[in-house]
């Protein structure tokens, strides 16, 4: 059974992440994850302390539970830089201090580090205003290269195909077979997936909306920090993950929002996808890197969740919109202790497979609180 | 909002929409009205309340000329239609305050007969009589936020002089619609009031599903203490005691936001809370309105059509 803790600034509650119910348990490592929940109330997504707070997360988790192998991710730069109107100046400096918070927690920890930055940012151009047609678009309000379409009219296609800021429009047979889908996975892909082009980002029905400064950019790659490694795409990162922890401790560190022009370190530039389609900052993104396979088609974008007839009592209430831990990350297996902390939504504990996480719970950037995630207990 | 030109009042932005999307009716929150099904949740901008810890002070406080670039355009008949292409039970106009939209809404509300589509809303009830008259002929369930009693605590939060019209237009749509009443806990501001208002919910209707939010403070709150759980627990005690169904949330984990029969305290209806606007139903084994242990009826707007709402879509 795996455990979560939830923190609500002040009040804890622990839960069977499976069934959301109630639990009494004890023991070792719960007691570790409360006390480091209670011991790190988390700032904000864009407060100033916000990718500290992933580092002291880390250090406190370090002390206890003696992981050989840290999952991270930075990610305030990423969501101030969607929000927050700023000059280049000081858009630059927020980058920097994201690197200088990496720097510190790999010089205060000694852990070897792989750095991957999950795409450079664009200005926001304008919107693609998908609501109108007699078919239905779907995406939610953070993706803004696709968007899923159903059922569209002859009108729609025309209008849509001749729309100047859609780059192409897909059907759902090359998307399954891009990617190997399944016939359970062609289950849960559009139509039709449409991708925007540069600086543009599709409205559909989704969530009261905040308007974007900017926002992810055409990342075919993205810059990947390994010294003395040789990986040419995003899958690579897990086996080099893999070798590395034969010989050292490593931390494996997603540097939010930041692509191939703003990347402080020396990097290699990585595949980021395959062919036409690449990852956007996202779930998928990081299951890719942790499982070394592509994995767009787990939830696909434009994926219909409110189709789903038991969507209203399904399981795993407090993991978005995964229905079960997904299997492949490579933490799932490897056999020494492993730890996550990140500070982009409740997802870490999904998509890492690391044995504890700690993750902010934070929704549409309203700070929450926090959540602990013990997948496993048993490690000594 | 509004402009008056020539002695006539128009509507300034009409058919313009800050949100439109699909959510679980739990997170609007509302947990006694169709539980489990979607909504369409849509708002507009604007609101005649300054609530110093305003959750979507984006869309409330912002001068809306500036916001009609992110706008939705949307004609109330591409509304219903949208409502039904998503598989939605219901039209819930949340985010903003609907007094501030009238004769769009009233648009909506037409079409959404039309389609047999009953409508609810969440307004703060600060509204003339004539205007709760004409909220109550557009939306058959409502949830009201009743924020504080005290002139003194609405003046320094809110920004009004009184609760006054907020109470009697809580008794006026409790006697033929269905009504649900949220109160932000500001801890040390109205926290004191609990059981005044929990007294004044009982002598309308002790049946009224009560929400006490703990705040989430944002806005010109934000950094503010986040109010203490336990001690808000604990001033609960008494109220509970009056009214069956009190809800304490809007945080994650939350363990009251479960129904409980009033007569034999079985839960007869689970849900999950992840906090604001995202609780879920998890299980409902009340599914025909009567506690399965005992039998009594519990108060729900279910499947049937809503009060009224039948009568309309024939007229």
């Amino acid at each position: 059974m795996s455990i979560a803790i939830v923190d609500a600034r002040g009040w804890q509650n622990t839960l069977d992440l499976e069934t959301g119910d109630k639990i009494n348990t004890a023991g070792p490592v719960v007691e570790m994850a409360k006390d480091v929940l209670g011991r790190h109330p988390y700032p904000g997504d864009r407060d100033p302390g916000s990718n500290r707070w992933v580092s002291d997360t880390a250090f406190d988790l370090i002390d206890r539970y003696s992981p050989r192998f840290v999952f991270l991710t930075y990610a305030a730069q990423y969501f101030s830089g969607r929000y927050t109107p700023m000059t280049k100046e000081t858009r630059a400096k927020m980058i920097l201090e994201a690197f200088l918070e990496a720097e510190r927690f790999i010089n205060t920890s000694g852990f070897a580090a792989i750095v991957v930055g999950t795409g450079n940012m664009t200005p926001f151009l304008g919107s693609i205003d998908a609501t109108g047609i007699d078919g239905l678009a779907v995406c939610t309000h953070w993706s803004t290269r696709y968007a899923g379409l159903y059922g569209p009219s002859p009108d729609d296609m025309k209008a849509l195909r001749a729309h100047p800021h859609i780059e192409k429009i897909v059907p759902q047979e090359k998307v399954v077979s891009l990617f190997n889908g399944t016939p359970e996975q062609t289950l849960r892909v559009p139509e039709y997936l449409m991708l925007a082009r540069e600086g543009y980002a599709f409205k559909t029905i989704s969530d009261a909306t905040r308007t974007p400064i900017m926002i992810p950019s055409l990342n075919f790659n993205v810059p990947l920090y390994a010294p003395g490694r040789t990986v040419g795409a995003i899958t690579g990162i897990r086996q080099a993950l893999e070798e590395d922890l034969l010989e050292k401790k490593v931390a494996l560190i997603v540097m939010e929002g930041v692509g191939l022009d703003e990347f402080l370190w020396p990097h290699v530039s990585c595949r980021n996808g395959m062919e036409w389609y690449y990852y956007e900052p996202g779930e998928a993104q990081y299951l890719t890197i942790a499982s070394g396979e592509h994995r767009f088609l787990d939830y696909p974008t434009g994926y219909k969740c409110f189709n789903d007839k038991v969507e209203a009592t399904r399981s795993y209430p407090f993991s978005g919109h995964f229905k079960s831990i997904p299997e492949g990350p490579f933490a799932r297996t490897f056999p020494g202790k492993s730890i996550a902390v990140g500070n982009k939504s409740m997802f870490m504990h999904t998509v890492t497979g690391t044995d504890v996480s700690v993750e902010c719970f934070a929704r549409n950037l309203y700070n929450q609180g926090t959540m602990a995630v013990i997948h496993r207990e048993d490690k000594r | 909002m509004y402009t008056v030109s020539g002695g006539v009042t128009r509507e300034r932005f009409p058919h313009r929409f800050s949100s439109c999307g699909s959510y679980l009716v739990e997170s609007m929150p509302f947990y006694h009205a169709y539980p489990g099904s979607r909504c369409l949740a849509i708002g507009t901008t604007s609101c005649n309340f300054r609530c110093r810890y305003c959750s979507n002070a984006y869309i409330a406080k912002e001068d809306p000329e500036i916001q009609q670039d992110r706008m939705y355009h949307l004609a109330p008949r591409e509304v219903v239609g949208m409502a039904r292409k998503l598989n939605c039970r219901s039209i819930i106009f949340h985010v903003n305050e609907p007094t501030v939209s009238l004769p769009t809404l009233l648009e909506v509300a037409q079409e959404a007969k039309a389609a047999a589509i009953p409508m609810g809303c969440l307004t703060n009830g600060y509204t003339t009589v004539e205007s709760t008259e004409l909220l109550a002929s557009i939306f058959s369930f409502f949830n009201v936020s009743l924020k504080g009693i005290s002139a003194r605590f609405n003046r320094t939060y809110i920004g009004i002089k009184s609760s006054r019209p907020v109470l009697r237009n809580i008794s006026r749509l409790a006697k033929d619609r269905h009504v649900e009443v949220t109160t932000p806990i500001v801890q040390g501001a109205n926290d004191g009031e609990i059981d005044t208002i929990a007294d004044f919910i009982a002598g309308v209707d002790p049946e009224i599903p009560w929400h006490v939010f703990r705040l989430l403070p944002e806005d010109e709150m934000k950094g503010a203490e986040y109010p203490n759980i336990q001690a808000i627990d604990e001033a609960l005690h008494s109220a509970r005691k009056r009214l069956p169904y009190i809800y304490f949330h809007n945080f994650v984990g939350s363990e009251w936001v479960n129904t409980l029969c009033p007569d034999c305290g079985c839960a007869v209806i689970e849900r999950f809370s992840l906090g604001c606007g995202g609780d879920r139903l998890k299980r409902l084994p009340c599914e025909d309105n009567r506690c399965p242990d005992c039998g009594r009826k519990i108060k729900l707007l279910s499947e049937k059509p809503c009060l009224g709402h039948r009568e309309r879509a024939q007229r």
